[in-house]
């Protein structure tokens, strides 16, 4: 008969006590967790790009980047024959524009600190802005050269879209990453290959460790 | 006193409670089509009472949305519920063995409903992306926040100094455990769209340090949502204090990630990362993917079935383990249960939603006594037909 009165008692003991550890669920911590790397090295899940910040002037610019452009310090160029040169701003270090008859394309260079998730990542980052699947590494070779710039090992990447095209250089340099990118109507692009390897020659980048 | 406790142990009652569950099952349905699944749980089973109101969507909405239908919650139903059979037992019920199976299909019954309790209070669910050929040591839970401080200068660790977002309050100062730094919250939003002043214009923000002041970073905020599928911008400006005062007041947010350079705020020689993120749970194993499959079948783009192949490395070797993810097939692991959630990344990222649920097995135990309690009260009467039976 005892267990009669145990039960409800034994209960309410149980569902007291839930009421209060769940109390406690929101505190400030402080944990160690194995050094991390920077390097992302997990994608953002699908959900959060609808959330993306919407930057006014369509370009996403991110606190910090444009202090680590102007600590990588301004670099010197040619503009090439038929090349017009626009103002720098923001994060982009040299602007430039090029108008033909089959339309036009714009070169961008920009720094950013460290590898910015590295080679392939970038590679990727530019194929989806012209409407390209991304690759792996083992298709890099097909679209990518090695390229001298400013006296450092870099490559040229050619990527041929339908409608945009992007020729682009990727520097490696003292702890940064240097992008040279020259996107627009694909004929353009393509036909203005050798000016871009040409502005790729003439460029200078400062250079403190040498 | 008397009648209070002939009431709560009326069978009417039980009767009633029952009716409004399914009243209740019925509306929350009809409600997750407007408001996802996530807000539906927590107005209508992790609440005490609830208004349905007909979504604007509904087809009838133009002939009943004056139509507002108060119900009680999960945790009323539940709670009532639970009181109702503990106040049947003590005065109606008498322990006999004629009586175990019910006894035993009631225990079982109370124990799902502190089952349901128990998951509701301290279960977590938070989500896992890996790569193929990747690994991962932590999960986050996308609908958290969390504002962290990180000390990257020891060699071998970093340490992390977390608050929840719920602790961020326009006001409200909370010291940093373990540093000696405590955070002022300025201003804290759910959600809100961020975005850069174009040149010339006058940002009025309070943020005085880290790139919000410098980059002219505006913040408009935002209703929340809470559809599947979709994100809250958490975002706030916090006010850093060291022992001496006020370091600066910096923009967080929760799209201000990995991706990005780190915002780094100094005291002495002293410096921490800053920053506003989705809660990270954080293991002491990594869990590598080794092959994710998406079979379609031949010929169609239907999937028939979605697989993850994965193995996880624990600190302690002898714990490291294979396993096959898939569809009702989770992988338990230390506390956790990892389902196959969703993919990404052309087929080549596994996500999976990481539960950890102390509750977990208390369902499955109630079940086997609600079952036992069925077949041994069956037996009883059973037994008790064929021996009249006999003796005639």
């Amino acid at each position: 008969m005892a267990i009669k009165y145990q039960l409800p008692t034994l209960c309410s003991i149980a569902a007291a006590s839930l009421f209060v550890t769940a109390c406690d669920s929101a505190k400030p911590s402080s944990y160690q967790i194995p050094k991390e790397t920077r390097e992302v090295s997990m994608p953002t899940p699908p959900a959060a790009e609808t959330q993306a910040p919407a930057a006014p002037n369509g370009m996403n610019v991110l606190p910090g980047m444009k202090e680590a452009a102007q600590a990588a310090g301004d670099l010197k160029y040619r503009v090439p024959e038929g090349w017009v040169e626009l103002p720098a701003s923001g994060i982009r270090k040299a602007n430039l524009r090029i108008d033909d008859d089959n339309g036009s394309a714009e070169l961008t260079v920009t720094v950013f600190p460290g590898d910015v998730g590295g080679r392939l990542a970038n590679i990727n980052r530019w194929r989806g802005q012209i409407g390209l699947d991304s690759v792996t590494a083992e298709d890099l070779d097909a679209f990518t050269e090695s390229y001298s710039i400013s006296k450092h090992r870099g490559i040229i990447v050619t990527l041929e879209g339908g409608i945009d095209s992007i020729i682009g250089g990727l520097l490696p340099f003292h702890g940064n990453t240097w992008f040279f990118k020259l996107q627009g109507k694909t004929d353009t692009v393509l036909a203005s290959k050798e000016h871009f390897k040409a502005f790729l020659d003439s460029v200078e980048l400062p250079d403190g460790h040498h | 006193m008397k009648n209070l406790f002939k009431f709560f142990s009326s069978l009417k009652l039980t009767v009633v409670l029952l009716a409004f569950s399914m009243a209740l099952i019925f509306f929350g349905t009809l409600a997750q089509v407007d408001t996802g699944i996530w807000k539906t749980q927590k107005d209508y089973f992790e609440s005490f009472l609830v208004i349905y109101s007909v979504p604007q969507q509904a087809a009838l909405y133009d002939y009943l949305h004056w139509l507002h239908i108060p119900l009680p919650g999960g945790y009323a139903l539940g709670g009532l519920l639970f009181i109702n059979l503990i106040a049947a037992h003590i005065t109606r019920f008498k322990m006999t063995w004629k009586k175990s199976g019910i006894f035993m299909v009631h225990f079982g019954l109370i124990l799902l409903l502190l089952g349901e309790l128990m998951t509701d209070l301290l279960s977590v669910e938070s989500q896992m992306p890996v790569d193929e050929g990747g690994r991962s040591n932590y999960s986050q839970a996308f609908r958290q926040n969390e504002l962290v401080l990180i000390d990257r200068s020891h060699p071998d660790h970093d340490t992390i100094h977390a608050i929840p977002s719920k602790l961020l309050k326009a006001g409200k100062t909370i010291e940093v455990p373990d540093s000696p730094l405590s955070i002022r919250t300025v201003s804290y939003y759910p959600n809100a769209e961020i975005g850069r002043a174009t040149n010339g214009k006058a940002v009025k923000s309070p943020a005085t340090q880290g790139a919000a002041v410098k980059m002219g970073i505006i913040v408009n905020p935002k209703e929340e949502v809470f559809a599947e599928n979709t994100i809250n911008t958490a975002t706030a400006y916090v006010e850093v204090l060291g022992p001496d005062g006020s370091l600066g007041i910096w923009l967080v947010s929760n799209v201000i990630d990995d991706r990005f350079p780190p915002q780094m705020v100094s005291l002495g020689d002293q410096s921490w990362e800053i920053a506003l993120r989705f809660t990270r749970h954080y293991y002491p194993f990594e869990v590598e993917l080794i092959d994710f499959k998406h079979d379609k079948y031949p010929g169609t783009e239907i999937p028939f079935n979605y697989s993850s192949e994965v193995k996880v490395h624990h600190n302690d070797s002898s714990k490291n383990q294979k396993a096959l993810i898939y569809m009702n097939h989770p992988l338990r692991y230390e506390g956790l249960t990892f389902f196959q959630a969703s993919f990404a990344n052309n087929d080549k990222t596994s996500i999976f939603q990481v539960v950890r649920n102390p509750g977990w097995v208390l369902p499955y135990i109630s079940v086997l006594l609600m079952g036992l309690g069925m077949i041994v009260q069956f037996g009883i009467h059973f037994f008790k037909f064929l021996d009249k039976q006999s003796s005639k």
